[in-house]
């Protein structure tokens, strides 16, 4: 399991990066995790998608349908994507903390 | 010599994580699961001709993209096929275990061991060389074969692993982890987008006893296809068929069909019992190619009874169609449309002019890509491989270079791909490849262009 450094974060990570022991996560956290994911900055709109994301998986246990995610953030899935290079299923989703997705997503 | 693609300058790395590893002697290891499997199968039969009329004459090599791609002789299906029947014919068949016992030959060693691990997944199980070869070798079925001996020594993409073990044996019953909670409020919340969007009341019964289709659908359609899925409710709707989606059991993947028919029958077992639960009389696989092909085993595995009839998506919409109970307007979209077959379901001649016969109702600008139907080529994330994340620029840049320069050609805005695989596959390789246009369901379409 490798450990991921960052400033003052230190915490486990999975080969592709995401969180392995997710209620260590915090804002903290979440900036370390976003240097790994071309994010130079969280900005009020990363923050509203990454709080979403952790309000739903905390209540549902997974991450929303992504079409949801648009709807209720407000935000076209272009512009999810120019936040999250990755995208919601990967880059927002390591950010925020969850579990990385697996099957065909 | 075969004519290759644009040549890359460096072919990006093909290498998977593994979850404990077999250690020791795996020689040993691998041959006895091999013996076991040849005693509890029918591969022997297969196999005992394949080495008799294999002759390595390379006319697979016209076919394949990964070698189009790479132009390196070890991508050559035939070459790899090779690995596997090398080993059948010295320890397994009556000629070569006597012939090695006089003359010395090919003995099964770690490090053939390790060739076959990459180059049985460098291969997406698509086959399109099944076409060409002369002599018949379903190089499709020594891939699986070879990954499934070498699955059971834990030598397997750990990405497939995980996911399977998750639907078999975790809380979920899923391939993605989805709980049932969760499934529930993306349907309702499906139900409201579909009001907005068409006005009707449009469900997605869930439960339902004695419906006349059960839909299974890739689990991953509910996280990432919402217009799939409400297309597909709203034909369902529209036609006024009764169905279900059953709480229990809801994933028509089943990557068994890619590495180990033990993973197949389970998967398959657990959609016979959500079926049986709900006396469903018949079954519906949504948009996707494996989980359709997997699916038409369950005439292999299903217990006692007749087993039920089991159609595509794709297939009931046609039949709809056909006989009026849907109604599309072709003048709803007017952007080029482009179709890709998904090779599980088109190889064999299975579902081909079925979509078209759609997409020509809904639009007057199709266009094909060439070639397709029969002799399509892989989107390049098939036989499981575009679960593994690890490698996706081998897939999008290698194994997906043909697809996204056949895309590219027909100039089209929404590039249909039917299929769960496919869809993550060509989002991810159109972006790489920086590839125009939009990538889409079929029953995105309809959902468009239907007409209650």
């Amino acid at each position: 399991m490798p450990l991921f450094e960052y400033g003052n974060v230190k915490i486990q990570v999975d080969e592709d990066g995401f969180m392995e022991n997710p209620e260590l996560w915090n804002d903290e956290v979440a900036l370390a995790l976003a240097s790994t994911e071309d994010i130079s900055e969280l900005t009020e709109n990363h923050w509203k998608v990454i709080n979403y994301l952790r309000d739903y998986s905390k209540e549902f246990g997974i991450a929303p349908m992504v079409r949801k995610l648009c709807k209720e953030t407000g935000f076209q899935l272009k512009e999810i994507y120019d936040m999250f290079p990755s995208g919601p299923a990967k880059g927002a989703c390591k950010v925020a903390g969850l579990a990385k997705p697996t099957g065909c997503v | 010599m075969q004519k290759k693609t644009e040549q890359l300058a460096q072919i990006p790395e093909m290498k998977y994580y593994v979850e404990n590893e077999a250690k020791g002697d795996r020689v040993s290891q691998f041959l006895e699961i091999f013996a076991s499997i040849l005693k509890h199968s029918n591969y022997r039969m297969a196999l005992e001709h394949y080495i008799k009329v294999s002759a390595k004459c390379g006319r697979c090599t016209s076919s394949c993209h990964v070698y189009k791609t790479t132009g390196d002789l070890k991508d050559i299906p035939c070459y790899r096929s090779e690995l596997l029947l090398s080993i059948y014919r010295r320890y397994f068949s009556l000629e070569g275990s006597m012939f090695s016992r006089l003359f010395g030959g090919f003995e099964l060693t770690e490090e053939h061991i390790d060739k076959m691990a990459y180059s049985f997944w460098n291969c997406t199980a698509c086959r399109k060389c099944v076409l060409e070869c002369p002599s018949g070798i379903d190089h499709g079925l020594l891939t699986h074969l070879a990954r499934y001996i070498m699955a059971e020594m834990n030598l397997a993409p750990r990405a497939l692993v995980i996911s399977t073990r998750e639907q078999l044996h975790g809380k979920t019953a899923n391939t993605s982890g989805i709980p049932f909670i969760a499934l529930k409020d993306s349907l309702e919340f499906l139900e409201e987008e579909l009001l907005e969007i068409t006005g009707q009341e449009i469900r997605f019964p869930i439960d339902l006893e004695n419906a006349e289709y059960i839909l299974f659908t890739p689990v991953s359609d509910f996280l990432m296809e919402a217009d799939t899925l409400m297309g597909i409710a709203a034909v369902l709707h529209s036609a006024g068929i009764s169905w279900t989606i059953g709480s229990k059991y809801y994933d028509a993947i089943n990557y068994g069909l890619f590495y180990s028919d033990l993973v197949l029958a389970r998967a398959l077992r657990k959609m016979e019992e959500e079926t049986r639960r709900l006396k469903a009389k018949k079954i519906l696989i949504g948009e996707c190619g494996h989980a359709t092909r997997s699916a038409s085993f369950l005439k292999t595995y299903w217990r006692g009874d007749d087993c039920p009839e089991m159609l595509n998506i794709m297939e009931l919409t046609h039949d709809l169609l056909k006989e009026g109970r849907i109604k599309l307007d072709p003048s709803k979209i007017s952007e080029k449309i482009t179709y890709h077959d998904p090779c599980n379901i088109a190889r064999q001649g299975w579902i081909v002019e079925q979509p078209r016969e759609i997409i020509r109702a809904l639009s007057n600008n199709f266009v094909e890509m060439t070639p397709n139907k029969t002799e399509n080529y892989c989107c390049g994330g098939g036989g499981g491989t575009v679960s593994i994340d690890e490698i996706r620029k081998y897939r999008t840049l290698v194994s997906g270079k043909v697809k996204a320069e056949q895309i590219k050609k027909t100039g089209a805005h929404y590039v249909v791909a039917p299929c769960a695989n496919c869809k993550k596959q060509f989002r991810e390789l159109m972006e790489d490849n920086k590839v125009d246009g939009e990538l889409v369901g079929l029953h995105d379409l309809i959902l468009k262009a239907i007409v209650f």
